[in-house]
């Protein structure tokens, strides 16, 4: 296996070759590392690159199995962190400018189990302002797709997409609200997975929108990325809205084929809409993958889904604005992106009894989807209607109402939103490519706490369409492609 | 409703904020438009909203 190879292997491949001692830890950091300063001043995927920090903690996992104490599968596995979660001495910054450290010392608890799991931290990803994917500028350059460079890599956690489909990193984890996670897991063709709200802590990520963030994370492969789940689920007495519930082992629910299982495809979310004739496609043969492998697939109508979009704007926008307002926005307006700060100064001015009714028809949205789960297994949609948009189309613009309307209806938002306002999991997983190169994803959601069906269905899929097999070849895809978007924010340390 | 760029800077004042001349529109076209879809939700949902109570969905001890 070459170097390339390796990066791209998932992680449980990776787990075996360590256990079996045929690579070492420091080998598999110092290979990222090397990707990551040969790519990173095309794709910014990174905000802060801890190597020496991620080198001693790679020596110290090698000593650990050379003397038989190997901790599991993450042992020695180099992983990201959206920069938007807290990792102790390693600076959070937000991609704001405002402060170089939001973390104040905090370390997540999501990244604290992986430590002790013995994962390695090897940097912090890239992302839109804040974690709102309203930003117009990036402070810390922008983010660029590495299938191909002239299309967005989409929003918010977008360097954890980029560096897992780059392969500059094993794993990482990303922070979704409405889809933060699951975009850039669709636009850079690679594994995504919004939890179940209260199945993963909240504690130490900086993020208000207190009933509907959630911490998830990002991978090549199902098999990872419900590994790397299981890792940082259960109960957190730091976040009291974390489930008591006990976590499954993911992986006993993986079968070759799906028989028995029910799967309805939403409508609204997919054929309903008008498609992109290549996702129209991709979507016709992932559902015959789906029947090949046994499924039942039917259609089902959930009318209330398209009030998805304006109810989260009306109420876990204004949650967020409650603190931002007293905590930055009134004192460092200028050093906010534009697209930030507009953003969310609007959703502070939302009057409380509009807030409240949206609360209220929230509840009806969700339990218009939480009742399809009475019918069927899982629920299929697409993750957009259109594939990745070109790098110039997808920045937001706000100079008239038609522009606001397009801006908040744009179809990856009406994908990912219902499920998050329902606060269900739900998965992006690669489902085909464009004739430009570029990714396309269907989503797969589950009932509250049934991460394991969707993981089944998800991986039953994977295995058969096999698109989790193909890689972009940096050498080829990036060829040309300059510094571009550079970051304007002073470097970080390098540690 | 539509709103204005001086509603916006009277509402802002309500809660302390200095909105710049320059960010007044993007504020007020944002804050229009989430009111005119909130008016399409009331018209479709708003007989049932008043007979649910806006529990949010968060369940950390909730069987399912």
């Amino acid at each position: 296996m070459n170097d390339n190879e390796l990066a791209y292997t998932s992680v449980t491949e990776q787990a075996a070759l360590i256990r079996a001692k045929q690579i070492s830890p420091l080998e598999l950091v110092d290979l990222y590392l090397k990707r990551i300063e040969k790519w990173d001043s095309v794709l910014h995927a990174w905000i802060t690159v801890c190597a020496d920090r991620a080198r001693r903690q790679a020596k110290q996992a090698e000593a650990e199995i050379m003397k038989g104490r190997y901790r599991g599968p993450l042992h020695g596995i180099p992983y990201g962190v959206k920069d938007q979660i807290t990792t102790g001495d390693v600076p959070t910054t937000m991609a704001s400018i405002i402060q170089p450290d939001f973390g104040e010392g905090m370390t997540a608890t999501v990244v604290r189990k992986l430590e002790d799991a013995g994962a390695i931290l090897i940097g912090k990803n890239n992302l839109h302002e804040f974690g709102k994917g309203s930003s117009v500028k990036f402070h810390y350059g922008e983010p660029k797709n590495p299938w191909n460079p002239a299309y967005e890599p989409s929003h918010s956690s977008t360097g954890s997409g980029v560096s897992i489909a780059a392969g500059l990193a094993s794993a990482s984890l990303g922070e979704d609200t409405g889809g933060s996670i699951r975009g850039p897991a669709w636009a850079n063709g690679v594994v995504g997975t919004r939890p179940t709200f209260g199945r993963v802590s909240r504690y130490g990520g900086i993020m208000y929108a207190w009933t509907q963030d959630t911490i998830g994370p990002l991978t090549r492969t199902v098999a990872d990325n419900a590994l790397v789940l299981q890792t940082i689920a259960g109960h957190d007495p730091k976040d009291p809205l974390s489930s008591v519930r006990p976590v499954p082992n993911y992986a006993n629910y993986f079968t070759p084929d799906l028989k028995g299982v029910k799967l309805a495809l939403v409508q609204e979310m997919s054929i309903e809409q008008t498609l992109h004739p290549e996702v129209d496609a991709m979507l016709k043969s992932a559902l015959a993958v789906l029947r090949s492998l046994g499924a039942t697939v039917e259609q089902i109508s959930l009318p209330r889904v398209k009030y998805a979009v304006p109810l989260q704007f009306l109420t876990s926008d204004p949650d967020v604005a409650a603190v931002f307002l007293r905590k930055w926005l009134r004192k460092h307006w200028d050093k906010f992106d534009v697209g930030t700060r507009t953003r969310i100064a609007a959703a502070a001015l939302v009057p409380a009894t509009i807030h409240a009714r949206a609360m209220r028809a929230r509840v009806l949205v969700r339990n218009e989807v939480l009742s399809a789960f009475g019918n069927y297994d899982a629920l299929i949609t697409l993750m957009n209607f259109v594939p990745p948009l070109k790098l110039q189309d997808s920045v937001e613009k706000i100079d008239s109402r038609e522009d606001v309307t397009a801006r908040m209806f744009k179809s990856r938002r009406i994908c990912t939103y219902p499920f998050s306002i329902a606060n269900v999991p739900a998965l992006s997983v690669p489902s085909g490519f464009t004739i430009e190169n570029v990714p396309m994803s269907i989503q797969i959601a589950a009932k509250p706490f049934d991460e394991s069906m969707m993981y089944r269905v998800a991986h039953a899929y994977e295995q058969a369409a096999g698109w989790h097999l193909r890689h972009p070849d940096l050498e080829k895809t990036l060829a040309g492609a300059g510094s571009t978007g550079a970051r304007t924010a002073g470097a970080q340390p390098w540690k | 409703m539509e709103i204005s760029k001086d509603h916006v800077r009277i509402l802002a004042k309500t809660i302390d904020l200095d909105i710049p001349e320059a960010d007044l529109n993007a504020v007020a076209l944002r804050l229009s438009g989430l009111l005119a879809l909130m008016d399409e939700v009331e018209k479709d949902l708003g007989d049932e909203m008043d007979r649910v109570d806006p529990i949010p969905p968060v369940y950390p001890r909730e069987e399912f």
